[in-house]
């Protein structure tokens, strides 16, 4: 019965989207480079500014797939590995976690109006008024 | 300790209310809710020397990983912070009570270089600065027979950090300074002018630690094995023997190394540890290695862990009819074991982990492992292994 149960559970989680996922600033943040490993040592809290030393803030997509997918893509975390990884930096004061939009809408106008903030967004949300730093197919 | 706390946190509230950017102040918590249980009647765990000998064994007891923690951050300036945290758990010299884990003001001189003030964690072992966030880890409790080395959680004083960028990898070395309180079963124990140097490496899905610390000992044995010991050395005139018991004069060396590793879903732990003492408490290392699981939400895993004696407490030599009671008096400040666990880990939602464990102890000859007595009966019969379940809930929020 609890097999059953757990693999009903397992087979609940949720399953990748296939949309592309990309990392966005605002093109008021200056030229911008960001390379994967990059983004990969901000979003788990190893650096808080680019290569070249300009300090950036992140955004975080509220809880679902959206998210889920990005941490699976860029840190090869699921989502339980992530908030585990991620309790022990915020419980250690060593990193702050990142802004938390409440929906794609906040987090997109957050990215567009702030210079040095970065963000990920499905490739179909993307407006003109951001700039495409990194691809995640 | 806790009024200045109070203050400390009205007054980065009031700070957040008219700042425009978001998360100046941030407020958190996390906690364990957790039972264990032994399957021998006079074998009652305690995972670590801060824990009181007297409770029920058979009976489910909360008061060995039950733990509630809440935290505040706040950014001061854009190089500045401070980090408060209290928890509440069962030990001993605050019962419950709240007690501060973290009270450091962080300056980020460089982004390589930071510098802490205040009271931070010492960094004795790789989850040092974790040690009550049982959510982080796969286990209910980090494996005792490593943690239990070393009592002493608080660090009072400066640290630094400082970050090299290693390939693809980050070293992160801290230097340290500073000294350390804690109520121990049937001690009260300080560390005085504790320096220590500590190496981290992280990776992606790797990380590494090694570190080394030296220290003054200060330790006041108040038990009814001590007050034996120390009345019978007096009577015989051995001060040299007595004056190793307690005192004002240790010396402390402590090393520990280990790594994390992540690969395929695959998760493997690992971690030696060692303490070396010239008087007061024994000498002795510690070892373990924990293979895990990630199958989605569920995380199965086995640790073998074993802790070994390398020198007793005292190494008293009287004549041959008192022996016994300096075996005695050793016996309890001797926590040997090797223990296999079993457990899962299953994040069941968001910020919840329920975890289960199962576990076979064997204490090693000469001691009862980590199920202490005050009772001398016990540490004279044999020893026979204990079965240990542990269950747990951890949250975040």
């Amino acid at each position: 019965m609890l097999l059953r149960f757990l693999t009903a559970f397992a087979l609940l989680s949720p399953l990748a989207s296939p949309a592309e996922l990309v990392i966005v600033a605002s093109p008021r943040s200056g030229a911008i480079e960001l390379s994967r490993e990059q983004a990969e040592k901000l979003y788990l809290g190893r650096t808080t500014t680019l290569a070249d030393g300009t300090p950036v803030k992140l955004v975080d997509l509220p809880s679902g797939a959206t998210r889920d997918e990005f941490y699976l893509k860029l840190t090869n975390k699921n989502p339980s590995q992530i908030l585990a990884y991620r309790s022990r930096l915020v419980f250690t004061g060593r990193a702050y976690p990142p802004l938390e939009a409440e929906s794609v809408t906040e987090a997109r106008q957050w990215l567009a109006d702030t210079p040095n903030l970065i963000g990920y967004l499905e490739r179909g949300d993307v407006t003109g008024n951001l700039r495409i730093l990194l691809r995640l197919p | 300790m806790r009024q200045l706390l109070t203050t400390l946190l009205l007054a980065l509230a009031a700070g957040s209310a008219a700042a425009d950017a978001p998360t100046r102040f941030a407020l958190s918590g996390f906690g364990t809710l957790g039972v264990v249980r032994s399957d021998k009647d006079d074998y009652h765990f305690r995972s670590s020397g801060t824990q009181s000998a007297n409770s029920p064994g058979q009976n489910f007891d909360p008061s060995v990983d039950s733990v509630l923690g809440i935290q505040g951050t706040g950014r001061l300036h854009d190089q500045l912070d401070l980090t408060v945290q209290a928890i509440s758990r069962q030990a001993t010299g605050y019962n419950y009570t709240p007690h501060i884990t973290w009270a450091y003001l962080r300056y980020r001189a460089t982004p390589a270089l930071t510098v802490r003030v205040g009271r931070t964690t010492t960094p004795f072992f790789m989850f040092s600065d974790s040690l009550n966030l049982n959510y982080a880890t796969p286990w209910v409790r980090p494996p005792s027979e490593v943690y239990n080395l070393n009592p002493f959680s608080d660090l009072d004083g400066i640290d630094l950090l400082y970050r090299i960028p290693l390939g693809e990898m980050d070293l992160e070395i801290q230097g340290l300074f500073g000294n350390s309180a804690v109520s121990a079963r049937s001690a009260s124990t300080r560390l005085k002018n504790a320096k220590g140097i500590n190496f981290g490496l992280v990776g992606s899905g790797f990380s590494a630690h090694a570190g080394y610390a030296r220290t003054r000992l200060e330790l006041q044995w108040d038990d009814g094995f001590y007050r034996a010991l120390s009345n019978l050395l007096t009577a015989l005139d051995e001060k040299a023997a007595l004056a190793e018991l307690s005192g004002t004069k240790g010396t402390t060396e402590f090393f520990s190394a280990g790594f994390q590793w992540e690969k395929n879903n695959w998760l493997t732990i690992a971690e030696f540890a060692k303490r070396r003492a010239d008087r007061y408490i024994n000498s002795a290392h510690a070892w373990y290695v924990t293979v895990g699981y990630h199958f989605n939400s569920l995380t199965p895993y086995a640790t073998y862990s074993q802790q070994t004696q390398d020198a007793p407490a005292s190494d008293a030599r009287l004549p041959p009819v008192f022996m016994p009671l300096v075996n005695l008096y050793n016996a309890p400040r001797n926590n040997a074991q090797h223990g296999v666990a079993l457990g899962l880990r299953w994040d069941l939602a968001r910020n919840i982990a329920l975890k289960s464990q199962i576990e076979r102890i064997d204490a090693a000859p000469g001691g009862r492992g980590m199920f202490p007595s005050d009772s001398a009966a016990d540490y004279l019969k044999p020893t026979s292994p204990v079965h240990l379940f542990s269950m747990s809930v951890d949250f975040v929020f």
